[in-house]
């Protein structure tokens, strides 16, 4: 197959932004898995970061601020064997879209889950992120937040996700490593990519996160939750680990319905004739 | 004037009032009557104060009624709370322990030692009162009988089943002086009726329409039809799912229908309110959605269990901006099979979403219907692209005369398709040109038009008249019973029954209501939304509406009264 995927679409992120890193990333990736264009699609939320779909020639769903999950389940709904990558940044993944993180985090919908993690709301033009530590000053805190950031690999490891890892875009065979584990993973995979926003973060900045980071240990058990909630509780003052932090098989959202068996629902529909009621009919008697 | 009789079933939460009233309901069907159920009940589990209405007859019925014929009471309160509207020749049965205040000549109470030794504690109660009516109708006991196995067979010790059906022979037996009432009309068994609440009614016709997924977060009065699709899902293939929110309920449903799916969700106006967004979503996105709101008391919580029709503005203009949308509000059961059948092929052909407007009223009552013609229903999906050589991005937005643009199915197509929230250009690609902005938007906007020129107008029944009611939804069986009513009174009221009601269809409204002179409406809320409407869009100009917020469906007597009124001036 031909690995195509560009679109003529003018990219509106800054230079030096790590987006650019992750979608080419994203594009080897997939070139990797041979997966053509037609076989996925991307359920994109709002921000910088979401808009990287439109940076590839591909299926495109943009929808709205922190929606990117539940749409992305209805996809799967509708058609179980498309390949969905949700594609968003930490504001709209964790902030507005939280909730949908949870519990699809717990129905362990098989879908991967790029998170572009800049600590910052880039965008609306650099407010603190779940992600931004307490003392980041904006000019909507100028005496910081307060409040303390969220380590999203610790929240989807507690909510269910059976694939958590975390990459830095200044790493982008690490990377492309990561979203191919991610996307060949039958499950729900977050991955949490660290990516500097030259902008609006000048404190996170990409000599900030390159310093910090440190692949994990080899020795480290994937399969040990445990050992992954362990791992995820870093100080990220002093080092961030980026790899898998955890990777377990256990059924996938759909695995236990039967409508999402065999023949994806929208392939399905159009054998759907009225005369499918009535069997129904008999109940009402 | 409709032959009729009106049975209430009264008790608290948790006494067993339900499993009668499912008995009463599935016994008169067999017996071939026409029925009319409702429910009235209250948002707990244990105590309280419930009732249903079981009105049956030898003809269609679409409303209740107030006054009683014979009551059911489970307890002494529910025997006093309903005596005051039992008819002068009705009769009440009550067992002898909670009617021993009672001094009424038409109240029959039962001994404690009718039926057998091991049906003595209080959920026999209701079977018990069932038996004696069944009896004192000249009804079989069998028909009885017969609905004990159909629907508790599968949920009862064969032990227990057996001592129900022991009760009701003993009863049925244990007054041996009572004249039997034989009913004043005659029944006509039909096979094929069945008898379906309204939110029945939306779930089959969603599954007659090929739904292949719904997404919803539960809210009372709109769950039943969750239910009803996740209890067939599997062996039809429909994936049902309880969402976290509201939110994610439609946004769910949008991404669905975007894979190819026909998709819907459902809730009550607080639910609703949650998917204000998304609903521009699939404006913006030309998405096929069908969103059923079942309307309940409001705001916000309101009274969970009781019926309103006060979101028909909210519904009409949520999620912001200007963009294209339907409503429909089915006017009773069998309308609300074929038209959420319909609502499913204009959401496809138009590409908006669609809301199908019911109420507590109509969700939660039970009416008796033919068995739905399937013939009527058909399905299109509207407008799909051709294949292409090769994989390339399709116009998704493409701006057309009609506003329509065609679409097609990720992995089923070679077409790759995108789909945006943004104002984007005619590939799905976010763009904020002027004259792309103009166009696109001009083609959203287009189909309304196109939309609103292919509607129907409102049905008139009872014209020439100068007096015209305007209703709709729930309201609309109970205000062709009363007009009637009036009319052998000598008061001729013409009634127009409106089931689209967004957008409307200007020429054809004006036109079928130009010949009142003056013209009501009557709605379950209180400032005459549908009123609002046609004055805002039309030039129809209403005398003065007849609202109601109590929470309770309108009964003939309340209409009657109430037109009574209106026509009685000072008087």
């Amino acid at each position: 197959m031909s690995c195509n995927y560009e679109s003529d679409f003018a990219s509106q992120w800054c230079p030096g932004c790590g987006n650019f890193d992750t979608l080419e990333c994203l594009k080897t990736a997939l070139c990797n898995l041979q997966i053509e264009a037609r076989d996925f699609v991307i359920a994109a939320g709002i921000g910088q970061a979401a808009k990287l779909g439109f940076s590839l020639r591909c299926n495109l769903l943009a929808g709205l601020h922190g929606r990117a999950l539940p749409l992305a389940l209805g996809l799967k709904m509708a058609n179980h064997k498309l390949q969905v990558l949700a594609v968003s940044g930490d504001g709209c993944f964790y902030a507005e879209g939280g909730n949908h993180l949870l519990h699809n985090a717990r129905r362990n919908l098989d879908i991967t889950m790029l998170a572009s993690d800049n600590r910052v709301f880039g965008l609306t033009k650099g407010q603190a992120s779940p992600t931004a530590a307490a003392d980041f000053i904006t000019k909507i805190h100028p005496e910081g937040s307060g409040a303390q950031p969220l380590e999203p690999t610790l929240l989807a490891l507690s909510a269910g996700a059976t694939f958590v890892a975390k990459a830095f875009t200044g790493n982008p065979d690490e990377l492309t490593a990561i979203i191919e584990a991610g996307i060949n993973h039958q499950g729900f995979a977050l991955i949490d990519i660290l990516s500097p926003c030259v902008s609006f973060n000048k404190v996170n900045t990409f000599a900030w996160l390159k310093k910090r980071i440190e692949p994990i240990a080899e020795s480290h058990d994937r399969n040990n939750r445990a050992a992954a909630l362990q791992l995820a509780q870093f100080n990220p003052e002093e080092k961030i680990p980026t790899g898998i932090y955890y990777q377990t098989e256990k059924p996938v959202y759909g695995a236990h319905k039967k409508a999402l068996s065999g023949e994806p629902i929208a392939g399905r529909t159009q054998n759907y004739k009225p005369e499918r009621v009535k069997p129904l009919f008999a109940r009402y008697r | 004037m409709l032959n009729s009789c009106n049975i209430v079933i009264a008790g608290a939460a948790g006494q067993g009032v339900e499993s009668a009233l499912v008995l009463a309901g599935k016994s008169l069907l067999k017996a071939g009557f026409h029925i009319f159920i409702s429910a009235d009940y209250q948002s707990r589990v244990r105590g309280g104060h419930n009732f249903m209405r079981i009105r049956f007859g030898d003809q269609p019925l679409a409303a209740a009624v107030s006054t009683i014929n014979y009551l059911l009471a489970l307890n002494e309160e529910s025997l006093t709370r309903h005596l005051p509207n039992l008819t002068n020749e009705g009769l009440a049965f009550v067992m002898a322990d909670d009617g021993l205040n009672v001094a009424d000549q038409r109240v029959v109470k039962i001994p404690a030692e009718a039926g057998p030794t091991t049906a003595k504690t209080d959920t026999f109660t209701g079977i018990k009162l069932l038996a004696l009516l069944f009896t004192e109708l000249s009804l079989s006991p069998e028909i009885l009988k017969e609905s004990v196995r159909q629907q508790f067979a599968k949920k009862l010790s064969p032990k227990l089943l057996q001592t129900n059906i022991d009760t009701i022979s003993e009863l049925a037996r244990f007054f041996t002086d009572r004249p039997v009432q034989p009913l004043p009309f005659s029944s006509s068994p039909d096979p094929q009726r069945m008898l379906v609440n309204g939110n029945d009614a939306i779930a089959l016709g969603m599954v007659a329409a090929g739904i292949g997924v719904y997404t919803a977060y539960p809210m009372t009065p709109s769950t039943s039809v969750m239910n009803v699709l996740a209890d067939c899902g599997p062996q039809m293939g429909i994936a049902v799912e309880q969402v976290e929110d509201e939110i994610a309920a439609l946004n769910a449903a949008l991404g669905a229908s975007y894979a190819g799916a026909r998709a819907a969700t459902g809730s009550s106006g607080a639910g609703i309110c949650l998917m204000a967004e998304a609903i521009g979503l699939a404006g913006i996105g030309e998405i096929p959605i069908v969103i059923f709101d079942a309307q309940r008391s409001s705001p916000a919580t309101g009274m969970a269990t009781r019926t309103e029709q006060a979101d028909l503005l909210f519904v009409a203009h949520v999620s912001h901006g200007d963009f294209p949308r339907l409503i429909i509000a089915p006017a009773g059961h069998s309308e609300s099979f074929y038209l959420t059948a319909e609502a499913f092929n204009l959401a496809d052909y138009w590409q908006i979403p669609v809301f199908i407007l019911s109420d507590q009223a109509q969700a939660s009552s039970e009416r008796s219907v033919n068995e739905f013609d399937l013939e009527k229903v058909t399905i299109d999906r509207g407008a799909i692209a051709k294949e292409p050589q090769s994989a390339e991005m399709l116009r998704r937005y493409e701006v057309t005369e009609t506003g329509i643009s065609p679409r097609a199915f990720p992995q089923f197509s070679k077409w790759l398709i995108s789909c945006d929230s943004h104002e984007h250009n005619e590939i799905g690609q976010v763009s904020d040109d002027i004259e792309n902005r103009n166009r696109q938007h001009n083609k959203r906007m287009r189909k309304l038009a196109n939309l609103a020129a292919t509607l129907p107008g409102p049905e008139i029944i009872g014209a020439p008249a100068d007096n015209l009611l305007i209703c709709w939804g729930s309201t609309v069986g109970p205000v062709l019973e009363a007009a009637e009513k009036l009319r052998t009174q000598g008061h001729n009221f013409a009634v127009a029954i409106f089931q689209y009601l967004y957008p409307l269809n200007r020429e054809r409204i004006e036109k079928a209501l130009a010949p009142f002179k003056e013209i009501y409406t009557i709605e379950g809320n209180y400032s005459g939304q549908l009123g609002k409407l046609l004055q805002m869009e039309t030039n129809v100009r209403i005398s003065s509406h007849i609202g109601k917020t109590d929470g309770r469906l309108f009964t003939v007597e309340d209409v009657v009264q109430s037109l009574t009124e209106l026509v009685g001036g000072g008087q």
